[in-house]
Parts: structure tokens; C-alpha cells; sequence
């Protein structure tokens, strides 16, 4: 029974957590432009997203292991410190995001410029990261952050028609400004599939001490919460097509995303939306910089770990402290959420196929994963997405320059 | 027993099982005529800069004298001191007792003095 509710709240806070600044503008931008047309690219990022945690809980909870230290263990220190380094950057921008997308919560609330926020949430994070073991902030953000259903109530509220919706589930090609929707397609797998997800859901079966007799568990929750975070994306995307579109309203600010919930929340709609972003976006903060901790901890054999003392923990401690002081510097300089969201998406595109083709392996290596390693079509998918992946990277560069404005 | 795949930047644990680094550097004796032996292990920033380059090695090592944190370091463990080596190696020392634990504790003091978890 235990297992049970553990598993229902694994689901609950994968749904919780899944909208944050990435996934929330880059649905609200593909509404507005595209109507329903790029409804598939969620589904298929929320596939890539769920196939590769399940991955890397397998991984945690096999062999004991996250990705970052099976990296380590299996590839050496130049690769580790290669996939470190890449990763670390990335962690920065999009951490400096986040806190931009909560402070612009704050500020559409309150009407104060969003840098005067900055400051006093990332007092907020860094109280969660110092004072919260893995449960409180796993589940209890996880469980704040079901407030972001809003996009999806929103939605049901419009009334969408089915018929669209369908087909908004097909691949298709744009009629029109075909750059800006392959931007837009890489930009939302880009944002859906944030590697810090991949250690950071490892590390929790690690801290939540998962073996093999929680496999099915892990799969469930992958697959069952992280399909039902995507229709948290996908509300978003319907509401912003049927409130933006036709009234050709494009999403370059968060105050303009915010209009999508007019129609339906009326006088409501500014602080409903501020709210879910808010949440969101505090809630990724917390976990971007608490996997920078267990990513540096992890690859250096430092002892690490949200339900210990922080004092026993040291170099952990400050090392997710230090991510989040230097992205909130970096933040006080003023930079638009928004922008910096999207270069960080397309710099999560570029370093994804790094990030995959070791998980192949991994996933293939009697050591770690014993008999559960990955079968056939698990492997196969995993080369085709290194190959797509990296021909994406490619080409998120220039289309970032001819679709992203 | 491969050495580079089975030992080398594997995660050390003490002999209470307490993390004390990974395996940055294995410290090889090469003999005359004879094959060469497995001396110690070592753990170290310095150690493991030095196998990107030697550069960053020396940069490292300066910096660890630099901020007072040189001593016992980079960590030598001799190979007596190895008790297991499987997917972690084990050895039989105390971390309190080698310079692995010198920055930790300098920054439990600093952790310490903001937290009470």
C-alpha cells in the first residue's frame, strides 16, 4: 500500500513539476504562432523525457549509481569533465532563467520591476535547499507546483475543438514561417528534455534508496507522471492558440503570455497565471541548483545527499549554494527571462546528444544495470535520438538566428 | 584486474565507509626487466589537473598551497592500505588521518556556522 502512495506521489509531483520558464513560453510562443500544429512536438519531447528518466532511475536503482557518477566510473575524467562542464553551463542559464521567471511572476503581481525580486527569491531557494531534506522538496514543490493545472483548466474552459487537437498530434510541416516553427519544434524538445532532469530524478532514487524491487515503480512514474506533466505544456499551448492566435498576439514578454488567461479567468487571469509561473519556476530553481550540487558531488566522490546534515555534507552544500549565488548575479544584471530561456533551450540541444550516447552505453553495461538492460527497441531509439539529436544540434544555431526573434 | 578500468577515478570510500574522493592518479613503479608494479593510489585536484595538463596541475596545486589546503595532499595511499577494490575501493585508513578531508572540514566549519540541519 505504501508502495502505492508512493508511486501515485511520484506521479503527482512529475505533473507538478513539469511547467517552469522553458516549457511554459516555448507552448505559449508555438500557440500563438502556430495554433495546434506543434501539439506533437510536446508529446514526442514528453516521450524522449520519459524514456531517458526511466533510463536513469533503472540506472540509481540497480546499481546504486547516478548518471554523473556512472559517468565517471565507466568513461573517465576528460569525458566527465567535458559532460560537467557543459552540463554546469547549462544548469547556470537555465537556474538564471527560473529565477527571472519567478521574480516576472512577482512583478506582474505586484508591479515592482521583476530585479527588485530577484534578490528575495533566491533567498526563498536557498532557504528550501538549506532547510528542506529530499521530500520536502521533491514532493512538497512537486506538490505546490500542481498549481500549474491552471494552463490545463484554462484549456478545458475554451473549449477546444477535438478535431484540431488531433490533428495538432500529427507531424506536419508549417504553411508559413518555416523557420520560426523548427525553431520553435527544437525549442520545445530542447525545454522539455533539461538533462539536469536525468541526474537530478537518478539522485532521488539514490536518496530514496530504490532497488531492483522498485523498477516497476520508477516505470510508472516516468512514463504515467511525465505524460500527464505534458498536458500541463499542452493546455498552455491550446490556451495561448485559441486566446493569442487570433488575436495575432506574439509572445515576446511574459506580460503578453499572461493575457492568454483573459478570457476565462477574466480580473483573475494576470495573478492565476503569475502564480503558475511563479511556482514553476521557484520549484525547477531549487532542483537546477541542488543537482548542480550532486553533479559535482557525485563526479568527485564527495559525500553528498539532501537528507543529511548540510554540515556533513560541506563541499555539496556549498557547492549547490555557489550555483545559485553565481546565477543570481547573473540574473541582477537585468537579462529578459525570456531570451535567456531560449539560448539556454538551444544550448540543451546542442549538448543532448553528449548527454544520450553514454546513456547508451550505460543502460548496455552488465556492471551497472545487471539483467535490466535496455532491449532492443529501447536501444534503438536511444541511436536514432543521438543521431536526430545531434543533426538538431546542427541546426538549433541558425535557426535560433532566423526564427527565434 | 584492468587498472584503468577497474580502479582508476572509481570512488574511494575509508574504512567506515566514508567517501574520501574518486581515484584521480595510480602511481606506478617501473622496474628493470621486471614488470611494473602498482605502488599507491592517489586522490587530489592537483592530480587529476595534471591529467588534462600538466599546467593545470601545477595551476591547482598553487592554488591548493595558496588557500592553505596543501597539506597531506594530493592524498597517496599506498597499496597496502587497499582492502577491496569492486565497484568502489575500499581502504584502511580514516579519512580524518589523510589530507582528503581538509577542504571538507574547512567548509563544515563555514556550514556550520549558518545551519542548524
Amino acid at each position: 500500500m505504501k508502495k502505492i502512495a508512493n508511486v501515485i506521489l511520484g506521479v503527482i509531483t512529475s505533473i507538478g513539476g513539469f511547467a517552469e520558464v522553458g516549457s511554459v513560453s516555448t507552448a505559449a510562443q508555438a500557440g500563438a504562432g502556430f495554433g495546434f500544429e506543434l501539439l506533437w512536438a510536446i508529446a514526442l519531447a514528453a516521450l524522449i523525457l520519459a524514456m531517458l528518466v526511466e533510463m536513469s532511475g533503472r540506472l540509481s536503482a540497480v546499481s546504486g549509481r547516478t548518471f554523473a557518477a556512472a559517468i565517471r566510473d565507466r568513461f573517465g575524467a576528460h569525458f566527465q569533465l567535458t559532460l560537467l562542464g557543459a552540463e554546469l553551463l547549462l544548469d547556470f542559464l537555465l537556474l538564471t532563467a527560473e529565477l527571472g521567471g519567478a521574480a516576472i511572476a512577482l512583478q506582474l503581481i505586484t508591479g515592482n520591476d521583476f530585479r527588485w525580486w530577484i534578490v528575495p527569491v533566491g533567498a526563498v531557494a536557498c532557504a528550501i535547499l538549506w532547510l528542506g531534506n529530499f521530500a520536502v522538496i521533491e514532493d512538497g514543490l512537486g506538490i505546490f507546483g500542481l498549481v500549474t493545472l491552471v494552463f490545463v483548466v484554462a484549456a478545458w474552459q475554451l473549449n477546444p475543438p477535438a478535431s484540431q487537437i488531433k490533428m495538432g498530434m500529427v507531424p506536419s510541416i508549417a504553411d508559413h514561417d518555416l523557420a520560426r516553427y523548427s525553431f520553435l519544434m527544437v525549442s520545445i524538445v530542447g525545454a522539455t528534455v533539461s538533462p539536469y532532469l536525468l541526474n537530478f530524478y537518478g539522485s532521488g532514487a539514490v536518496e530514496e534508496k530504490w532497488s531492483e524491487k522498485d523498477l516497476w515503480s520508477n516505470r510508472v512514474t516516468a512514463f504515467v507522471g511525465i505524460s500527464f506533466g505534458a498536458v500541463v505544456s499542452m493546455g498552455t499551448l491550446v490556451t495561448a492558440a485559441l486566446v493569442l492566435g487570433p488575436r495575432h498576439i506574439q509572445v515576446d514578454s511574459y506580460e503578453q503570455a499572461a493575457l492568454m488567461f483573459l478570457p476565462v479567468f477574466s480580473h483573475r487571469a494576470v495573478l492565476f497565471f503569475a502564480c503558475a509561473l511563479g511556482i514553476g519556476c521557484l520549484g525547477a530553481a531549487v532542483e537546477i541548483a541542488l543537482n548542480a550540487g550532486y553533479v559535482f558531488a557525485q563526479g568527485f566522490g564527495w559525500p553528498w545527499g539532501a537528507n543529511k546534515k548540510r554540515a556533513d555534507t560541506a563541499r555539496f552544500t556549498v557547492a549547490m549554494t555557489g550555483m545559485l549565488g553565481a546565477s543570481l548575479l547573473f540574473a541582477l544584471c537585468g537579462f529578459d527571462p525570456l531570451r535567456l530561456t531560449l539560448i539556454s533551450v538551444g544550448i540543451t540541444v546542442i549538448v543532448m546528444p553528449i548527454m544520450v550516447l553514454p546513456m547508451l552505453v550505460l543502460m548496455n553495461d552488465d556492471l551497472l544495470v545487471k539483467t535490466h538492460r535496455s532491449g532492443p527497441i529501447g536501444n534503438i531509439l536511444l541511436a536514432v535520438l543521438t543521431i536526430v539529436g545531434a543533426l538538431l544540434a546542427l541546426v538549433v544555431v541558425p535557426l535560433e538566428i532566423l526564427g527565434g526573434s | 584486474m584492468n587498472l584503468v578500468r577497474d580502479v582508476l577515478d572509481k570512488l574511494v570510500v575509508d574504512r567506515n565507509g566514508r567517501e574520501m574522493g574518486r581515484v584521480d592518479a595510480i602511481v606506478l613503479e617501473l622496474r628493470e626487466n621486471r614488470p611494473p608494479i602498482v605502488r599507491a593510489l592517489e586522490i587530489g585536484p592537483a592530480v587529476l589537473a595534471a591529467r588534462l595538463h600538466p599546467a593545470l596541475g601545477r595551476l591547482a596545486a598553487t592554488v591548493e598551497e595558496v588557500a592553505g589546503l596543501s597539506e597531506g595532499r594530493p592524498v597517496h595511499l599506498p597499496m597496502t592500505k587497499v582492502l577491496t577494490v569492486s565497484d568502489r575501493v575500499t581502504v584502511d585508513v580514516a579519512i580524518g588521518e589523510t589530507g582528503a578531508a581538509n577542504v571538507e572540514q574547512r567548509l563544515r566549519r563555514l556550514v556550520r556556522g549558518v545551519s542548524w540541519k
